[in-house]
């Protein structure tokens, strides 16, 4: 190995450069890493020259043809000295020839990550290396994390690497990447922080063999201790525990082999190199090896003070049996060997639930497996709150519905609907309940609430032959249509502009409310600040329609706010929201939404937004019928959020179809044939004739 | 998985493409006449199963026979006779060849070296590990290189073999290394090497495993072999859907347990956790892998694989992993659920408790999603974050586990 320290391997000002730099994974990586770190000075991949990968807060990324061209472009002192291969594997032996030809001098180090590249081509690539006096580490390395200087390279620490990465006097060797990550964040629990982070990858050959990293480690100041996470396959164990007997090393080692549960089965553990192929390859010799090389048994949480004291004796350190009894022995060897914590252990190592949900089970299991929640720490905690507030709503899985239901069944006996047999709600329940059941899949909660929906379906009947509903089931008598025929036409006439308006009043409320923690409509005491969210809302619906005023644009429109015929006072109301509104009234029923929109009306005309205050319409007061109703199923997730989307429009479509209904009937009686059609003479024709 | 064949393949289909001299052999069907010919000439034949296994000999499946009624039923019997649990594919006879020398030799890549190694020993028929280190030469090779037949000799000097056979085998030795370099193998090894009186040399045993990611093994144009498996319809699917991506992992080893269904990520997570599970008595169905951070398709379509074979079956369902550096928790999570509430939606309701820690980015909205689902389908859970580590969470399962059989069976709680 050429690098003589760690530091070697990745140090603060190294630079950078990644091949296949815009596949899915390395652009990722490196854009977490500039974030990070700020050492990546360039990337290539094959006819993506002149692109740039954009770094939001951090130092764009230039991408070229190939490296070549990368090294040509660069000035020198920004020439790379690290290589990172994100290559497929077939393009890796090519890649590394390529950094080898033109960064001869100037690379030090190639980190390969790339997995499932060939055993031949790995053992290629180290003789290559060799020749051109490189460095190569992997294949299939996680990458190197140097915590004091804050750099990596790879995606050691994930999106998050100082999270994991205190700065501390632990190095980590570890043929799993992930383990490096996992146990840097154990071992805070230690009041250990990291020195480096190493990632061998565990293929057959590990062209960084661990006798060749623990030289290094040795000779760094800074690590302490060095933790190492071991697999079986290989002899590099037995060679570094050669080299440190004859080399005198002095560092202690903290080490855990797994594997040995797979020894003598069939078993193919995860990574390709963990293969039992000879002597000193497996998991049980490797552990034999470690005993040896320590001259004490593995650790013992039970015994601490025997581990501690045959440590101070044998200063080498120890082995232990469970990946958490890291920790402890970590501790025990820090105090036998007085070394010094690098700060306050953050936390116990403990089970530690974040959410919990038993059920019944919790009942029947004792009490130390009955968890409760625990306490989840910062940023979780915080993250975990808002987007449990936030999320409304069962999440359904899409699947092949054809043939089936549901909302329905028969079993040739009974038709049901939601399990619920249509003979026996007949005999027992309204046309409105039934409705409503078979919306929500379950009966409503209170009688008031099928009162209200019942209420909701009469006022949608008509609105007046002008409205363009009823106009289409004239025409469609008009026509001699049969009545299924104009029930369509009145259907086909309504939308989200007429009738629909509900659909965006559910979204616009839903989008409100979703993050205020209101669990029931109904209950005045428990509503959220009604006057902050109208004031927020108001506020920044009026700054926005300013803004958009001066820049010659508009905003949104409030949904199912105003009315075309309701609207020619100071205050104007609509006579079919009113009745909702009295209902609610004398039976001291209180619903969240309608307050909500009575405040946002008149907080809207007070801040000078409108002129006057606009009839909260008959679509917000059904809105908010529905959303009352649906509310507390949509909170303990027993409904969909679309679903609930569709209630209020679904409402005034089945009211509306009666209208049309009547308006059919009506015209198919009194009106003559083609008497919907507008006169001749009444039409404007605005294109002239042009042959 | 790497490909392996036996010596059978390795007599029908390269010894010859190389030059290396072997025995005569008759591989199944072999009519009556033939071996009544092959054996008159040979004097003797022996009878082998074609299984990837060692120690047949030991397990009484290499028999010697000079009759032809007899070849045919002791071809017939060590067929049928499996060896360490493994099926033979069929049975085959090769010419007997008096010895006076057995030699050892394998190529394979060397830990130590880096490097592709040659070893040869004159102490052939024993098993490597059992040859002393003074009676075997190591030679560390070039890979671009290989071995040449200087090289060879000099490895047989030193075992004190000198003269025409030195000469002899040094050349088969190099054929060796051209097999084992334009075939992509990983390993091979030729033991014995059988030396007659004559100082005629014959390659009497032969396995070799194969490196599947290198393009000489995917091109060679070889009739891999079937050999019977024991290979339940869930690991074959699993194995054709992994190898048909290698976006992501989708790595599972079967264990033989029943009770605790384990969707575990990253090598090492896995590894420890299993073992973890296994040492507890966790019962784990199979080892996992399904870290790398797949795409949504690739994650959904390998836990509807899992649980479509064992959700309505186990008792348990853990998803572990420790904190991911690469894989997104909230897409995977979700992939996932999805794949769990479809198998719940088409084969009907599960009642078992399941058990979740995880790590990494966008790991709240990954919980979120889990939550979500595990609530709609009514089932108990306990998830835990990175602070909790994995081993500590396995031994948790484990212990839930055992609590439920023993209400299983009466017992008190």
């Amino acid at each position: 190995m050429n690098a003589a320290t760690l530091s070697g391997l990745l140090k603060k000002g190294d630079r950078v450069a990644v091949s296949n730099i815009t596949g899915r994974e390395a652009e990722k990586v490196s854009v977490i890493s500039q974030l990070y770190c700020d050492n990546i000075v360039g990337g290539w991949a094959l006819a993506k020259g002149g692109q740039t990968i954009p770094v939001a807060g951090g130092k764009d990324i230039r991408v070229f043809n190939d490296f070549e061209a990368l090294m040509k472009a660069l000035p020198e002192k920004e020439r790379p000295n690290k290589v990172i291969v994100y290559s497929p594997p077939d393009a890796v032996y090519g890649d590394v020839k390529e950094v080898i030809q033109h960064g001869r001098g100037a690379v030090e180090t190639v980190y390969v990550i790339t997995e499932h590249v060939a055993v031949e081509v790995t053992a290629k690539l180290k003789h290559l290396c060799d020749d051109a006096n490189m460095d190569i580490v992997g294949c299939n390395t996680l990458g190197v994390m140097n915590a004091r200087d804050k750099v990596r390279i790879g995606a050691v620490g994930g999106d998050a690497p100082a999270e994991s990465f205190i700065p501390g006097g632990a190095t980590i060797i570890s043929n799993s990447g992930n383990m490096v990550n996992t146990i840097a964040s154990y071992l805070q629990s230690a009041g250990l922080g990291i020195a480096y982070g190493i990632a061998t990858g565990k293929d057959p050959l590990i062209l960084t063999p661990l006798k060749e990293l623990l030289a290094l480690a040795g000779k760094d100041r800074g690590t302490k201790l060095i933790v190492l996470y071991i697999e079986p396959g290989g002899t590099y164990e037995r060679d570094a525990l050669q080299y440190l007997k004859t080399h005198r090393f002095t560092k202690p080692l903290l080490v855990y082999v797994s594997g040995a549960f797979a020894e003598g089965k069939n078993i193919s553990l995860g990574h390709a190199g963990a293969v039992v192929d000879g002597a000193c390859t497996s998991s049980t010799d490797k552990m034999r090896l470690f005993d040896d090389y320590f001259g004490i048994p593995p650790f013992d949480p039970g015994d601490e003070k025997s581990a501690r004291r045959k440590i101070a004796r044998s200063k080498r350190g120890i082995r232990v049996a469970t990946l958490h009894g890291l920790v402890p022995a970590a501790r025990v060897l820090m105090e036998a060997l007085s070394i010094a914590q690098d700060f306050k252990p953050l936390r116990p190592l403990a089970l530690n639930p974040w959410l919990v949900e038993l059920g019944p089970l919790a009942r029947r299991l004792p009490k130390e497996l009955a968890l409760k929640p625990g306490t989840i720490p910062s940023p979780y905690k915080e993250l975990m709150l808002s987007q449990l507030k936030a999320e409304l709503g069962r999440s359904v899985a899409r699947q092949s519905m054809r043939g089936a239901s549901h909302a329905s069944s028969n079993d040739g006996v009974t038709p049901r609907i939601y399990g619920y047999s249509l003979p026996a709600l007949m005999s027992r329940c309204s046309f409105s309940r039934a409705v409503l059941l078979a919306w929500l899949g379950a009966p409503p909660a209170h009688d008031f609430e099928v009162e209200l929906f019942e209420m909701c379906l009469t006022a949608s009947i008509t609105n007046g032959p002008g409205t363009i509903s009823a106009q289409a089931a004239k025409l469609s008598a008009s026509a001699g249509n049969e009545p299924n025929t104009a029930l369509m036409a009145t259907l086909g006439a309504i939308g989200l502009v007429h009738g629909g308006n509900g659909k965006e009043a559910a979204r616009f409320l839903v989008k409100l409310f979703k993050g205020t923690g209101l669990t029931d409509p109904y209950d005045r005491k428990k509503a959220p600040d009604l006057d902050k969210l109208v004031g927020g809302y108001v506020s920044d619906y009026k700054r926005r329609k300013e803004a958009s005023k001066v820049a010659g644009g508009s905003v949104e429109k409030i949904p199912c706010l105003g009315h075309p015929v309701f609207n020619k006072d100071a205050v104007n109301y609509d006579p079919r929201e009113r009745v909702v509104n009295k209902y609610l009234e004398d039976n001291r029923r209180y619903n969240v939404f309608l307050d909500f929109y009575h405040r946002l009306t008149r907080e809207l005309t007070a801040r000078g937004v409108t002129g006057k205050s606009h009839a909260v319409n008959v679509d917000a007061a059904l809105t908010c019928v529905c959303l009352g109703i649906a509310w507390p199923l949509l909170v303990s997730r027993q409904i969909a959020l679309e679903r609930v989307y569709n209630l209020p429009f679904l409402t005034f479509a089945l009211g509306r179809v009666a209208g049309g209904g009547a308006e059919y009937l009506d015209h198919h009686e009194y009106g003559t044939d083609m008497d919907m059609r507008t006169p001749n003479g009444e039409c404007r024709f605005l294109t002239r004739p042009k042959d | 998985m790497n490909p392996r064949i036996g010596e059978l393949v390795f007599l029908e289909q390269l010894a010859h493409r190389y030059k290396l001299p072997v025995p005569e052999f008759l591989a199944e069907p072999v009519s009556q006449s033939l071996l009544k010919e092959k054996l008159e000439k040979w004097g003797s034949g022996i009878i082998k199963p074609d299984v990837l296994t060692g120690k047949r000999g030991k397990a009484g499946s290499i028999l010697k026979v000079g009759k032809v009624l007899d070849a045919l039923k002791a071809m017939r019997e060590v067929a049928a006779a499996s060896i360490n649990g493994l099926q033979p594919r069929s049975a085959y006879i090769v010419q007997c060849v008096p010895a006076d020398y057995e030699i050892y030799t394998s190529i394979s890549y060397n830990s130590h070296t880096l490097s592709p190694a040659f070893t040869v020993s004159l102490k052939g028929g024993m098993d490597v590990e059992a040859i002393s280190d003074k009676d075997k030469v190591t030679v560390p090779l070039n890979v671009f290189q290989g071995l040449n037949a200087y090289q060879a000799s000099e490895a047989l000097n030193k075992l004190g073999l000198t003269g025409k056979l030195n000469s002899r085998l040094s050349l088969a030795f190099v054929n060796l290394w051209d097999m084992f370099i334009s075939t992509g193998m990983l390993s091979c090894e030729i033991n014995p090497w059988r030396v007659t009186k004559a100082g005629q040399v014959f390659a009497c045993d032969f396995k070799a495993t194969f490196d599947e990611n290198n393009f000489k093994t995917k091109d060679l144009g070889l009739k891999w072999p079937e050999y019977p498996t024991t290979e339940s319809d869930f690991e074959a699917e699993m194995k054709a859907w992994a190898a048909s991506s290698h976006q992501g992992q989708a790595h599972v080893s079967s264990l033989g347990g029943k009770r605790i269904l384990p969707l575990l990520f990253g090598g090492g997570a896995g590894t420890i956790i299993t073992e973890t599970l296994t040492m507890l008595g966790g019962d784990p169905i199979f080892l996992s892998d399904f870290g790398g951070n797949p795409p949504y398709e690739r994650m959904k379509k390998t836990a509807a694989i899992c649980f479509d074979h064992h959700l309505h079956k186990c008792e348990l369902l853990l998803i572990l992993g420790g904190k991911a550096n690469n894989t997104l928790i909230d897409l995977t999570f979700a992939a996932i659920a999805d794949a769990l509430q479809e198998c719940v939606d088409a084969k009907g309701p599960v009642d078992i408790p399941v058990i979740i820690g995880r790590g990494g980015a966008h790991l709240v909205q990954g919980f979120e999603v889990m939550k979500k689902t595990l609530d709609n389908l009514h089932l108990p859970y306990v998830i835990f974050g990175p602070d909790t580590p994995i081993t500590l969470v396995a031994d948790y399962a484990a212990s839930v586990l055992k609590r439920r059989k023993k209400q299983a069976q009466g017992g008190r709680v």
